[in-house]
């Protein structure tokens, strides 16, 4: 296959369609067939075509105009007008618009090759600029966290204010809501930004490993250490510490930390020397530490020297207006990485989603997208790709004894529509009225087909 | 890279190359001997055709290569699997200024024109072993040394080699054995 170009040839004369198929085919290009602008558009809303070749003069929507129409919908698709009726002004025209390339009818093989050699590099520099510029943002956007939303608005104004400060930090939030994106943000705006940012989830380590991986140890410090290593607080050396989990360590531990914040010396398992340390803290819980102050299990003093900041992340459920934001950036991240080329989410499904409880948050969300993408075979998510989320009960349809009839009606429509694949006839057949009633229906419901 | 043996199936396997107008008899011998050389394949040469003034485009001053294909398509030639018309003048398809040979892939007749290709015998045996590619089912090919890659001009196809590579032999191999018998 060539490049695994898509091309689309619009000519409403079957020979030019034809001969232009063929040629394109023993290319090995994947190639297809609109007879007009409107069949084009059907096609494109479809499946991702990389270039079209389309007449200039068609009956109905002539080819400037469905050039026009493409680039608004679909700027990264090159278009090509060929034309029997060639003029400068019109060639002129074409570029201004944003044709790629002009070709007069009849054109010599060569001529082809070659335009098809520049759409090419064309499209691959343009793809590599994409991929290149979402790298540059993805280090230098000091956010990475995708909202808009009040609560997200508040929490940026008070990194921009804490990053400059020294103060250690907690981040309060449920699982998956990015407290560590948090403290990457915090870090990039600080002033330690040029040295390391070290991030330690305590949850994952038993206590003993733990105080190995934070102090670190001098030969011989206990079996198995064969040589003297650095912990965690010498790495980091002038950056970032950032502990997820705090809520998760022991009182010993709690202890062990405490001084280290205090006296900024550290000495590693089975040593005795002191080693001076400089560090800024970050640390993170989904616990409720206070409830655990209460029970004895966290320590009030260092819950105090951790706590000089907090900053609360609030869970997805409680900003949805940021989840189209979100699913668009994850839609973005995944077609890049999947190379499938799938741009958009209809409606109601963005409704559908807005709509889920996300009990596992941003990394909930994300993680529904990546597999909607993955196994998505259009062009656009609907309902369909996000099935597995159904059993969800926030997702389910409400109960039908809070609908009105006329909300009923338009569900079921919208319910047999959808599982017909917008086929009107059989839909019509199914719901037992006529094609033009099912028209009139879908008219004053203001149905629209995603 | 070893080169694989040229046989194919010299026995099951007959293709016919029908000349179309005034042509040259020494280009038909050629190509027979090419199509046997190459790849093993038995030719018959068959008796020729008048020029078809049927597909004559006289704005162009130019033959449709389509409308001939299309012509041939519907004659019968008896013994022969596929054919290979060769013909003295310039052709063309409708988006293409002009055209060196045509055949619809898969299909069972290909066309060669000799126009641009005067005097020019290896460009013309390149390109109808390139065509009959086509009539197996081959793409285009990106190896320089193949036949069955796509000359943009009569200069490229100089350059080209008559050869197919191993992966279009390959090909071509199964396309011959795979291809169904005529009704």
């Amino acid at each position: 296959m060539n490049q695994n170009m898509k091309i689309l040839i619009v000519d409403d004369e079957l020979v030019v369609r034809e001969s232009l198929y063929h040629w394109f085919s023993r290319e090995g290009y994947e190639t297809g067939t609109a007879e007009n602008g409107n069949e084009a558009l059907q096609k494109l809303s479809k499946e991702n075509f990389d270039t079209l070749f389309v007449d200039m003069k068609m009956p109905g929507m002539g080819g400037f105009e469905l050039l026009e129409t493409v680039k608004k919908l679909y700027p990264d698709t090159a278009v090509v007008i060929i034309t029997a009726y060639g003029s400068i002004d019109s060639a002129v025209q074409a570029i201004k618009i944003g044709a790629s390339d002009y070709l007069l009818k009849p054109f010599k093989p060569d001529q082809l090759s070659l335009v098809m050699e520049k759409i090419s590099q064309q499209l691959k520099l343009t793809s590599e600029y994409k991929y290149l510029k979402g790298q540059m943002d993805k280090i230098s956007r000091f956010d990475n966290i995708i909202g808009q939303s009040d609560p997200m608005k508040k929490i940026y104004s008070v990194i921009e204010e804490v990053a400059k400060t020294d103060a250690p930090i907690l981040i309060l939030g449920e699982t998956g809501t990015g407290k560590e994106l948090i403290a990457k943000a915090i870090h990039v705006k600080s002033l330690r930004n040029n040295l390391p940012f070290v991030a330690l989830n305590c949850g994952a380590f038993p206590d003993s490993l733990l105080e190995a991986e934070l102090f670190g140890y001098a030969k011989g410090a206990f079996t198995g250490a064969a040589h003297s290593r650095k912990g965690f607080f010498e790495v980091v050396s002038g950056g970032t510490l950032f502990l997820d989990e705090i809520g998760e360590i022991s009182r010993k531990m709690q202890v062990d930390l405490l001084r280290v914040l205090q006296e900024k010396k550290i000495t590693r398992l089975g040593d005795t020397h002191p080693i001076d340390v400089n560090f800024r803290l970050l640390s993170a819980t989904r616990q409720d530490l206070q409830t655990k102050i209460q029970e004895g299990h966290f320590r009030s003093d260092f819950f105090y020297r951790i706590n000089i900041i907090s900053i609360e992340i609030p869970p997805l459920r409680e900003r949805k207006e940021d989840i189209p934001l979100l699913v668009y950036h994850f839609l973005e991240k995944y077609s890049q990485e999947t190379t499938k080329k799938i741009d958009s989410v209809d409606k109601t499904t963005l409704d559908h989603l807005k709509a889920y409880p996300w009990p596992g948050n941003v990394r909930e969300l994300e993680n529904a997208v990546e597999r909607a993408v993955v196994l998505s075979k259009s062009r656009t998510l609907t309902l369909k790709d996000f099935d597995f989320l159904k059993l969800a009960p926030d997702l389910s349809p409400p109960s039908y004894e809070t609908l009105s009839l006329q909300d009923m009606e338009k569900r079921h429509i919208e319910t047999v529509l959808r599982n017909n694949d917008w086929n009107i006839s059989r839909s019509a057949d199914i719901l037992g009225v006529s094609r033009a009633t099912l028209h009139r229906m879908i008219n004053r419901h203001g149905t629209e087909k995603p | 890279m070893a080169r694989k043996s040229r046989e194919i199936d010299r026995d099951g396997f007959c293709l016919g190359i029908q000349p179309i107008g005034e042509i040259d008899p020494g280009y038909l011998k050629i190509l027979a001997g090419s199509f046997l050389g190459e790849l093993g394949i038995r030719t018959l040469i068959l008796p020729g055709l008048a020029q078809p003034d049927y597909a004559f485009d006289s704005r162009r001053i130019q033959y449709d290569a389509g409308i001939i294909i299309t012509r041939l398509e519907a004659m019968e030639f008896k013994g022969c699997r596929c054919v290979i018309a060769l013909m003295d003048a310039d052709l063309f398809i409708p988006v293409f200024s002009f055209v060196l040979g045509e055949a619809r892939m898969g299909g069972d007749h290909a066309l060669v024109s000799i126009f641009r290709l005067q005097g020019n015998r290896s460009g013309i045996v390149k390109v109808a072993l390139h065509e009959f590619g086509h009539l197996m089912g081959l793409d285009h090919c990106h190896e320089d040394t193949c036949v069955m890659k796509f000359s943009k001009n009569v200069e490229q196809l100089d350059s080209i080699s008559s050869m197919f590579c191993n992966y279009c032999l390959d090909q071509i191999r199964y396309g011959i054995r795979k291809k169904p018998e005529r009704p």
